[in-house]
């Protein structure tokens, strides 16, 4: 007999503990949903460009139509360097440096925080204290002081190419072959001349 | 009586014009003497030992005024840049002392080493600190000094956009902005110095070179020099395995803050206003980056303030 209540007990027991946890889950998955879908979370934004707006995320993907600079948009997330937007019912990709998120639309839904890979951010980190806020305008620069012990500190943290070599290694980030942008006004020869991230050409 | 005034702005403008010809053949003399001077280590990057050395207090036995004809020339050594980049930051460490926490400090350096390592004078004796600022913004000076202030600090979301910062000051050292800077606007004032030959040690004359204290860092550079900056900023965070568009996100992050705000007055004084820099970063990337691998943005690691 006892043993029988023992046993219910338990029964009654795995089930609570499976309810509470099914409860549980369903309500995460409810908040997540409501924080992908909610679209009071997008910012919008303005096309700095005219540009294609893409089915997916890549310079291939079939064009869903043009967007044209100036135009508002949606701001609704990030898949590497491309950015899905919304415009009057259409729904697409476009590149994520032809759009300029407007500030507005909550904490965190500008360009900067879509810009976050996964959408991560830390508000604590960001509160700045208000109390004694410390400037440093003109007047203070052109009164500076020299400060030599600022300056031995200074030197006492630096860091040799081989611990930051160090460094890279072990948090995974490796070199990438990318050259110098030219500049989109007019073409500067000196920076034609870079070859190569490596080459110690181009000085001026 | 009414015909003499004319004829007196006359001879004074005469007098005045002979004596810019004496000074532009003072000038040309000054460039000569140095660009004939043997195997002056002009490109110095190369052949450095791999360790980088500190910068020389001072160098005795040097003629006072080699700096300003280097400078004129546009010649300077990497010892000499490494003297006005000393003096520029001892000035602005004046103003603004190193947050004091070695573990901020330590890895904003290994971050910004390796950021500098990206690019094409990757052993400069370069140097990162954070200083106690509330202001949003960045300095460079020149020899390889890069400071942040502990308010742009806070603003960043993770490493990426540290890398993208530091990336842009890099930019600024690499193409050498600020000797351009002084020896297009302060040719003329340092020569007159010189005309004053009261050249008593090389600190004064680099002192006088720049200013009062640190306010070459407040003055600003040409808006070009900005975008230039910013298109390195951006290379060289990619090159290291950063997101390439962390600094963009910097930039549209600092675009929030409202103009009149007194924490991003000075740097909107110095820089193109964000949209107009986000505008030319786009201009410049347009498809160049299509295809370019997803880089990192350490957002898990990054050194949060106390």
């Amino acid at each position: 007999m006892g043993s029988c209540i023992i046993y219910l007990n338990t029964q009654r027991w795995i089930a609570m503990k499976t309810f509470l946890f099914l409860a549980c889950l369903l309500a995460t998955s409810l908040v997540a949903t409501s924080l992908v879908a909610t679209p009071a979370l997008a910012a919008s934004g303005v096309m700095l460009k005219d540009e294609d707006l893409r089915a997916s995320a890549s310079p291939s993907a079939t064009s869903a139509g043009r967007l044209a600079k100036g135009a508002t948009v949606e701001v609704l997330g990030r898949q590497g360097g491309w950015t899905q937007v919304s415009e009057g019912g259409r729904q697409g990709w476009v590149r994520i440096l032809s759009v300029r998120a407007e500030a507005g639309g909550g904490a965190g839904a500008g360009l900067g925080g879509l810009l976050e890979a996964g959408g991560r951010r830390s508000d604590s980190s960001r509160v700045v204290a208000v109390a004694g806020l410390r400037g440093l305008n003109e007047e203070e620069l052109k009164s500076a002081r020299f400060d030599a012990n600022e300056l031995m500190k200074l030197d006492h943290y630096q860091v040799d190419r081989v611990t930051a070599e160090q460094y890279a290694r072990a948090v995974g980030l490796h070199h990438l072959d990318l050259g110098y942008l030219p500049s989109p006004q007019r073409e500067k020869p000196q920076e034609k001349q870079q070859s190569g991230p490596w080459g110690n050409g181009g000085l001026l | 009586m009414k015909h003499s005034l004319p004829w007196i702005i006359l001879t004074l403008c005469g007098i005045g014009l002979a004596q810019a010809g004496d000074f532009d053949k003072f000038l040309k003399g000054l460039i000569k003497e140095k660009t004939q001077q043997p195997a002056a280590p002009a490109q110095p990057v190369a052949p450095t030992a791999p360790t980088a050395p500190a910068a020389p207090a001072t160098a005795p036995g040097k003629p006072a005024d080699q700096l300003l004809k280097a400078l004129l020339s546009g010649n300077t050594s990497q010892e000499e840049e490494a003297r006005i980049g000393q003096q520029i930051s001892g000035n602005l460490l004046g103003a603004a002392p190193l947050v004091r926490d070695e573990g901020l400090q330590r890895y904003v350096n290994r971050v910004g080493r390796w950021v500098a390592l990206q690019s094409e004078r990757p052993d400069l004796p370069w140097r990162f600190g954070v200083i106690e600022s509330d202001d949003l913004n960045a300095f460079a000076a020149p020899g390889g000094y890069v400071f942040l202030t502990k308010g742009l600090y806070r603003k960043l979301r993770n490493e990426a956009e540290l890398a993208g910062v530091l990336g842009h000051e890099i930019g600024h050292v690499i193409r050498k902005h600020h000797l351009k800077l002084l020896q297009k606007s302060q040719a003329i004032a340092a020569l007159g110095s010189f005309f004053g030959s009261k050249l008593k040690n090389e600190n004064e004359i680099v002192q006088n070179l720049i200013g009062n204290g640190a306010e070459i860092v407040a003055r600003g550079l040409d808006k070009d020099a900005e975008y230039e900056a910013d298109r390195i900023g951006l290379v060289l965070g990619a090159r290291a395995g950063y997101d390439a568009y962390a600094l963009p996100a910097v930039l549209a992050e600092i675009g929030h803050v409202a103009k009149s705000d007194k924490s991003v007055s000075l740097l909107f004084k110095t820089h193109p206003l964000p949209e107009d820099r986000l505008g030319q970063l786009s201009e410049a990337v347009g498809e160049r980056l299509d295809g370019l691998a997803e880089g990192q943005s350490g957002a898990g690691r990054f050194y949060r303030l106390r």
